[in-house]
């Protein structure tokens, strides 16, 4: 007899977890602090847990003439992600789509994602805000986008656990005064507020109080500057968890850092301190029990014939730079997709599962961002403390919901280098550098006159960041292209996106409440939106002209709901077609509000967990055998 | 070279009453701050983006420097005594002989280099603790002999005074003045409020055992005390430079470190005047503006903890800025070659003198009434 080639063991896990981003650290931290044995597999590659692979990515995003959120991260063709300069605005409107995704519009999709350990949020801003308890519902409520199968009350326990997790500095008090958000009775963060930025003081000194209008038959506002929560570490709330306080997680990979915001402004794209919650501090604490593999690009789930899925199919490549990979599988009793919205829509799309209902991929969502930006009538010290340290809120709910979109409002503290690449454009502009290089270089200012102009100039500068809710539709989606794919031979994402007239006009009005801003402020405004190389999101709508930008937030596109007739998940993230394959992340959301989702998405996943939990308990029970009747 | 300043010690003995107890802890206060203005010459004299791990190691070695006058303030307030840092005498000329100890060791402004590390080294020397004063084995007029034995002499007195005076008589100090953790700390340890016997010995604790090490291993305690990752004590921690290899967890201070390398490139550093003067620089120059400016921002950030230690702990925040301001403008001298010809011929560099006078302070006061 001879034997043939040997066949490989397949390793077997309790749970595979697929992408070491946000939801997947969590779950792999919950199931495995329980003593499930855990396989994370991670497409991207795993140099950012170290301290020289920090100070790399560092050294990279401070050498990036564009500091965009993916600025400090290396490209992998092995595991390919977007990035926001994949798109440019044409001269006359419209977009160019180069790089990962294949974008069909009619508008571009702004956002980007990142595939390395640690996922997304790497480079997130590190808000971390609740959604709204209206937010929930806003079919029933408002007459728009779909609603979800819980409430805020099914939500506020694991909000809590997230924000012990993610170590949230933030002001409860302030939060239920000023939002309406219902906490427990005497609850308090982990850790107190992030402390207002001095731009913050002074457009509070100017707005706080002052009523408004958004039209002249609109009821009236009452404005008020309010701190936002942050997932970053502040000062330690001495009586948090009924006075057991806090202890901030510091830097990973070098000891006693980052303990502390010390307020580099540089949170998007990477904190240089590592004060700012990333899943890498919450995969430092992992149970033995987790193993996480990188250069694993998951190309399949792999399925049994009666719906249960056995594992799945992965790439496993050595060499970024090299086309060379092997096809491996592992099998697990339940398998986890937390690979980001749009990979994990990508994922189910490729292996043809958990579309009975025909949403997979369906009601993509984003926050639609639009900017304004201005000067101050004296130096308001931008660029000092967090991208964001307060907003606006009193625009996040209330009956004009059924006519327009809901928005936060984010004072952003670093300049106008969102809508103008500050403060380098306002280098090269006095320099007198144009940004057509085919033209000769103007007349410049050199020396004490630059610096000081400089100084004057960007000291002024200030901008308002409205984020709006986008509502599901189904017409927004991700598909895939097997005419396209990458390196690897793994289809890539096609998007198909636009935003509603629900949206514009919330765009619409955000503009007009930005002139009365800008008003009461007695400020300059320089807010202008013309179509050209920077502005792919730019439209008509009315008579009036708008850009918009990616916030970076998908969701949608494996939407949960309540019955498996028209949504992917059911309530606890399972698909309704497999019974133990879960797709977590902000895919399950059926509206995103106006709040950052990623808090939501952790408060989400955790009590996903449970469920997982009691699943994999159940599978372990013994089966009762009952003996034929008449047998002694 | 000048001859080296020499700071006033306490007499050799424990302490023997409040006003006694008072005056060693300003001296400790005074030692604190002495290894300050070297660790950050040091530091800053690497180049900008070069050596990071030895940069990593001095820097954070300089702010638990900075925890450690913290909590000595805080142990001073603590005891009914108001701290003093913003006054000239309070800042010593270098090269300084370092006090409390038999050997009479210069501690000089010098770049990083091997001197600077062989004195560093010498500053935080896990030496042989002789007994306090009075002490069997002591002599009467032996004199310190090291900065452990004057700590151990300190906590000696702590301990008599709160049995002779009662623990709450000897802490009468206003809880008020002290600084903690939500005034901003962000390195090994952590800044705590001094108000009883026991915090008064846990301060004591962290700021000898970050520096020595605790039970004659080559760790520090930040475990045990505060939950953290323990490291290095402050010797062993410039040992790692020194030999360009780390330690690992299962090192002794008798063997050496034996855990990764340590790239150290000795040369990545501006050479430096170590007995520099703004004198030499001349007079209406943009080096001597910006040396006499640096001696202003010093003397600013001094006002600011001056503040901090005697009543509103919560400006210790605006030291933050202030600390940036001073590297900025160390490397702007840095980048310049010394204006003096013979200097300038050796290879030094112009750098930051730390000679604050009482002009820079009352210049540094009219600043920050302005922004009040």
């Amino acid at each position: 007899m001879t034997a043939g080639p040997a066949r490989p063991a397949t390793p077997r896990y309790d749970v595979v977890v697929v992408g070491a981003g946000l939801a997947g650290s969590l779950v792999a931290k919950r199931l495995g602090d329980r003593g499930w044995r855990v396989l994370v597999l991670e497409a991207g590659t795993r140099t950012l847990d170290s301290w020289p692979g920090h100070l790399d990515a560092l050294d990279t995003a401070h050498a990036a003439l564009a500091k965009v959120p993916n600025a400090p991260y290396r490209r992998n063709p092995a595991a390919p992600f977007p990035d926001v300069l994949d798109l440019t605005g044409l001269p006359d409107g419209g977009y160019r789509a180069d790089g990962y995704f294949l974008q069909n519009g009619p508008l571009p999709y702004g956002s980007d994602h990142l595939r390395a350990t640690g996922g997304t949020a790497l480079h997130w801003m590190g808000l971390a805000p609740r959604m709204h308890p209206d937010d929930f519902h806003v079919r029933r409520a408002y007459g728009y986008g779909r609603d979800w199968p819980l409430a805020y009350d099914d939500l506020e326990p694991h909000y809590r656990a997230a924000e012990r997790e993610l170590g949230v500095a933030g002001d409860a008090d302030e939060q239920r005064d000023a939002i309406g958000l219902p906490f427990p009775p005497g609850y308090g963060y982990p850790m107190h507020k992030i402390p207002r930025s001095y731009l913050d003081s002074v457009i509070a000194a100017r707005l706080d109080g002052v009523r408004l209008r958004e039209a002249p038959d609109a009821p009236e506002t009452t404005l008020r500057v309010v701190t936002t929560p942050h997932a970053r570490n502040s000062t330690p709330n001495p009586g948090y968890d009924s006075g057991r306080g806090h202890r901030p997680r510091g830097a990973v990979g070098t000891p006693n850092y980052g303990e502390r915001c010390v307020g580099h402004a540089f949170c998007v794209p990477i904190c240089p301190v590592q004060a700012k919650y990333t899943p890498l501090k919450t995969q430092a604490t992992w149970s033995d029990d987790v193993t996480l593999v990188a250069h694993a690009v998951v190309s399949r789930v792999l399925t049994a014939g009666n719906g249960r899925v056995l594992g799945v199919e992965y790439q496993r490549y050595d060499d970024p730079a090299s086309p060379a990979h092997t096809t491996r599988t592992a099998e697990a009793d339940l398998v986890v997709l937390a690979a980001h919205a749009v990979e994990n829509a990508k994922l189910l799309l490729l292996s043809g599962l958990a579309d009975a209902s025909g949403q997979v991929g369906r009601n993509l969502m984003d926050h639609p961002v639009l900017l304004t930006w201005g000067l101050l009538d004296h130096p308001a010290g931008p660029f000092r403390g967090p991208g964001s340290t307060s907003g606006l809120e009193c625009f996040r709910t209330g009956p004009a919901r059924r006519d327009r979109a809901p928005f936060r409002v984010e004072i952003g503290n670093w300049g106008w280098s969102w809508p103008a690449g500050s403060p380098s454009g306002d280098v090269s502009r006095l320099l007198g550098i144009t940004g057509d290089p085919s033209q000769p270089r103007g007349k410049g200012l050199f020396g004490a006159r630059l610096r000081r102009e400089l100084g004057h100039f960007v000291g002024r500068q200030f901008s308002f960041q409205f984020a709006f809710e986008q509502d599901a539709e189904s017409r927004n989606r991700v598909t895939v292209d097997p005419r396209h794919r990458d390196r690897l031979g793994i289809p890539r994402p096609v998007l198909t996106y636009d935003l509603s007239d629900h949206v514009k006009r919330g765009i619409a009005s955000a503009k007009a409440v930005s002139d009365q801003l800008f008003r009461l402020l007695g400020a300059e405004d320089h807010t202008a939106y013309a179509p050209g190389t920077s502005a792919p999101g730019w439209f008509r709508h009315g008579d009036g002209a708008f850009e918009f930008k990616g916030a970076g937030h998908a969701a949608g596109t494996h939407v949960m709901g309540a019955s498996r007739a028209d949504s992917v998940v059911d309530p606890w993230q399972r698909c309704w077609d497999h019974p133990n394959l879960y797709a977590v992340g902000c895919g399950s959301m059926p509206s995103v509000g106006t709040s950052n989702p990623s808090l939501t998405m952790a408060a989400l996943t955790l009590r996903s967990c449970e469920r997982m939990h009691r699943d994999l308990t159940e599978l372990h029970r013994p089966a009762a055998l009952r003996l034929p009747e008449g047998r002694p | 070279m000048t001859e080296p300043a020499v700071l006033a010690e306490p007499p050799f003995r424990v302490p023997r009453d409040r006003a006694d107890l008072q005056l060693f802890l300003q001296a400790a206060l005074t030692l604190e701050h002495l290894t300050i203005p070297p660790y950050l010459t040091a530091m800053y004299s690497l180049r900008p983006g070069r050596n990071r791990p030895a940069s990593h190691i001095i820097r954070s070695v300089v702010l638990e420097e900075m925890l450690h006058m913290t909590l000595v303030a805080n142990l001073l307030s603590a005891v009914g005594g108001e701290a003093l840092v913003a006054d000239s005498r309070f800042v010593s000329s270098y090269p300084a002989v370092l006090p409390f100890s038999k050997e009479k060791v210069p501690v000089a402004l010098r770049h990083f280099g091997p001197e600077a590390l062989e004195t560093f080294l010498y500053i935080e020397r896990p030496a042989y603790v002789a007994e306090p004063p009075g002490h069997p084995s002591v002599g009467e007029d032996d004199g310190w002999t090291s900065v452990g034995q004057f700590y151990a002499t300190l906590r000696a007195g702590v301990l008599r005074l709160s049995a002779e005076l009662g623990e709450r008589e000897l802490f009468c100090g206003d809880p008020a003045r002290q600084v903690g953790p939500a005034d901003f700390y962000d390195s090994g340890g952590e800044v705590f409020a001094v108000t009883d016997l026991a915090s008064a010995l846990k301060a004591l604790r962290v700021v000898t055992e970050q520096g020595e090490g605790a039970d004659g291993t080559v760790f520090d305690s930040d475990e045990e005390l505060f939950g953290e990752t323990r490291q290095p004590a402050h010797y062993f921690r410039f040992d790692e430079i020194r030999r360009e290899r780390a330690y690992g967890p299962y090192d002794t201070p008798a063997g050496g470190p034996s855990g990764p390398d340590i790239a150290v490139a000795w040369q990545d550093a501006y050479p430096l005047d170590p007995g520099a003067k703004v004198a030499h620089y001349p007079p209406g120059s943009a080096v001597r503006r910006a040396a006499d400016r640096f001696n202003e921002v010093y003397a600013r950030l001094l006002c600011v903890l001056q503040a901090a230690f005697t009543g509103t702990p919560a400006v210790l925040r605006a030291a933050v800025p202030t600390m940036l301001e001073l590297r900025a403008l160390s490397e702007r001298l840095h980048r310049n070659p010394h204006p003096d010809p013979a200097r300038r011929a050796a290879g030094l560099h112009a750098s930051p003198t730390y000679e604050v006078t009482e002009r820079h302070f009352e210049r540094a006061r009219a600043e920050l009434a302005l922004r009040e």
